[in-house]
């Protein structure tokens, strides 16, 4: 049972690290939450449902039109909505708010179409999964870890080694000199948008072909991603590695100890112990606006 | 006609709530997104004493509004810690922990089962089991809740929410007490939020978690912010026009499921809009202008 507990943990501590990557990305230069994600996350998850199960593309096209799209649809919103409201240099509680009203729109959008009720894409095959130490794990799930540590990976080495990589930061850490230098602030934040939602698209991706896929699947991933940049500490991979790991363990020590209903809750109370005992984060790297 | 008598009772409690989050999000910018959790700690509460123990309303609402206050009091002490986006992540978070608890403390709540044969409200013996006679009650208590939200902004502790709103280091410099004015105008906020979740639970005389989860949340902050924020009248008018829209797309011959989603979708985009126009923040030049007239 013990090693069953610890694959699970590697596969939820490995799904978090991946949204809380696609989050923080477009946190780290928009400098908000960005709620819409959780809309893109469910989109892309719907999209492959679209194209696997209603038309019949095979997998490797699904994947990849899938996450496109759900990354443009990303790039979409910036362009439609935050463009005008990052221009006039509106507040990050606006974006914030304008985000929901945009996830609220998605998420009953995705209900209208596709309907409220849950819905499977690998319908039919159930397998017992491999066996690793006595733990079961499928091989999707197998999958879908190694996808999210080399994203991690990838993405961490592209933002701090390539040009693209670079300009994100440096408008990260100071926008205004950053434009005086004569880096491309727009330019620089399509591209993290559209970083930032492919990841989420993956996300999503990798939930639907495990688990199954719901309207509001994506706001339940992203709120998790959420909590592990606030525990984990913005812009800090270790913190993010950490985080993960934290909330994914409490998580399923308290499926197992309690009931796994409780999971939603538990994350939102480490959520409030770290506000109150370490409000800065695993790094300890200061949050904007944490204190007064 | 009793179809129309409940759609204007279940417009007055939507009034209550978004009146009492305007105090709350408009005028002290605490933007929460556990007001729902509150109204369903209101509803439960009374919803326990009233099953498990016989308590009248006149006992069971004060204590609805205690307990909220007392939940509001911790939890404030907490969220304030915090600002802003912040603030709302925290206040979700409280919700989500609010709604696990109501749908898995099965000895207490009955999970998602819920609560079922609340009893008819009574006052001195006069049971209100009669639409009209509810309505009627929902009004006065409408009323009355409006009547002490207004005072209450109109007053000096008013002003210094309006001030810590707009300038929070500011007002602090000006030697008021900011947090204890953020952490009353919380708790108030919430403790009037209750009397609608007391109200509902008598007037349904079922209730279950899903009454009150973070959708619900949502809904109720999309009110505020599509009345005005600062805008008590506000808030009603768009609390009507909400609740009324899907009925009247029903009424048009749209499916009730569709209807649902439609809604939201419109209040989706109403926040958008609302929010590039207050693109420049809450607080509005014109607002201020109006203040000093």
């Amino acid at each position: 049972m013990l090693s069953q507990i610890v694959v699970n943990i590697i596969i939820a501590a490995s799904l978090y690290l991946l949204i809380s990557k696609s989050f923080s990305i477009v946190f780290f230069t928009a400098k908000f939450f960005d709620i819409t994600q959780a809309g893109i996350i469910s989109f892309a998850a719907y999209f492959a449902f679209l194209f696997y199960k209603q038309i019949g593309f095979d997998f490797w096209l699904t994947v990849i039109t899938s996450i496109l799209l759900a990354a443009s649809l990303g790039v979409i919103v910036e362009i439609i909505f935050y463009k005008y409201l990052q221009k006039v240099n509106a507040d990050s509680l606006v974006l914030f708010i304008t985000s929901l009203g945009i996830y609220i729109v998605f998420q009953n959008a995705i209900s209208l179409i596709w309907g409220n009720s849950a819905r499977s894409i690998n319908a039919g095959e159930i397998k017992v999964g491999n066996e690793i130490f006595g733990g079961y794990i499928t091989t999707t799930q197998l999958i879908a870890i190694c996808t999210s540590i080399v994203l991690f990976i990838g993405s961490s080495l592209f933002i701090n080694n390539s040009r693209t990589g670079k300009k994100m930061r440096a408008i990260s850490s100071n926008a205004k000199l950053s434009y005086i230098f004569g880096i491309d602030y727009k330019s620089v934040l399509l591209c993290s948008y559209f970083i930032g939602s492919a990841l989420g698209a993956v996300a999503g991706l990798l939930v639907a072909f495990d688990t199954g896929i719901t309207p509001t699947m994506g706001f339940n991933l992203l709120l998790s991603g959420i909590v592990v940049v606030i525990i984990g500490g913005i812009g800090s991979d270790w913190g993010l590695i950490g985080g993960s790991l934290l909330l994914a363990i409490a998580q399923n020590l308290i499926a197992y100890y309690l009931s796994s209903q409780w999971m939603n809750a538990i994350a939102y109370v480490i959520l409030i112990l770290f506000l109150i005992w370490k409000p800065l984060g695993f790094s300890g790297k200061r949050l904007k606006k944490i204190e007064i | 006609m009793e179809y129309v008598l409940h759609i204007l009772i279940i417009i007055l409690l939507y009034v209550m709530l978004s009146q009492s989050l305007t105090l709350t999000a408009g005028y002290s910018n605490l933007i929460s997104l556990a007001h729902a959790g509150f109204y369903g700690i209101g509803a439960y509460t009374t919803a326990i004493l009233s099953v498990n123990y016989g308590l009248p309303f006149l006992v069971t609402l004060p204590i609805a509004m205690l307990v909220s206050g007392m939940l509001a009091v911790i939890v404030s002490v907490i969220a304030l810690r915090t600002v802003d986006d912040y603030f709302i992540i925290i206040t979700l978070g409280i919700q989500v922990v609010a709604f696990s608890i109501m749908n898995n403390w099965m000895s207490l709540t009955h999970g998602p089962l819920g609560i079922s044969g609340i009893p008819t409200l009574t006052i001195f013996g006069f049971a209100f089991n009669s639409k009209i006679s509810f309505l009627i009650l929902t009004l006065v208590l409408t009323a009355i809740v409006y009547y002490f939200l207004r005072n209450i902004t109109k007053s000096p502790f008013g002003r210094i929410l309006l001030a810590l709103s707009e300038d929070e280091i500011f007002t602090k410099s000006l030697g008021k007490k900011v947090y204890s004015a953020k952490v009353i105008s919380f708790t108030l906020g919430e403790m009037f939020a209750a009397i609608p979740g007391v109200l509902y639970a008598h007037y349904i005389s079922y209730i279950d978690p899903t009454s009150f989860t973070i959708e619900e949340s949502i809904f109720i902050l999309a009110i505020v912010i599509i009345g005005g924020m600062k805008n008590l009248w506000g808030s009603a008018i768009a609390a009507a026009v909400l609740i009324i829209l899907p009925q009247a797309l029903t009424f048009i011959g749209m499916p009730n499921n569709i209807a649902a989603n439609m809604r939201q979708i419109i209040y989706g985009l109403a926040l958008v809009f609302m929010m590039f126009k207050y693109s420049k923040g809450f607080v509005s030049k014109n607002y201020v202008g109006q203040e000093n007239k």
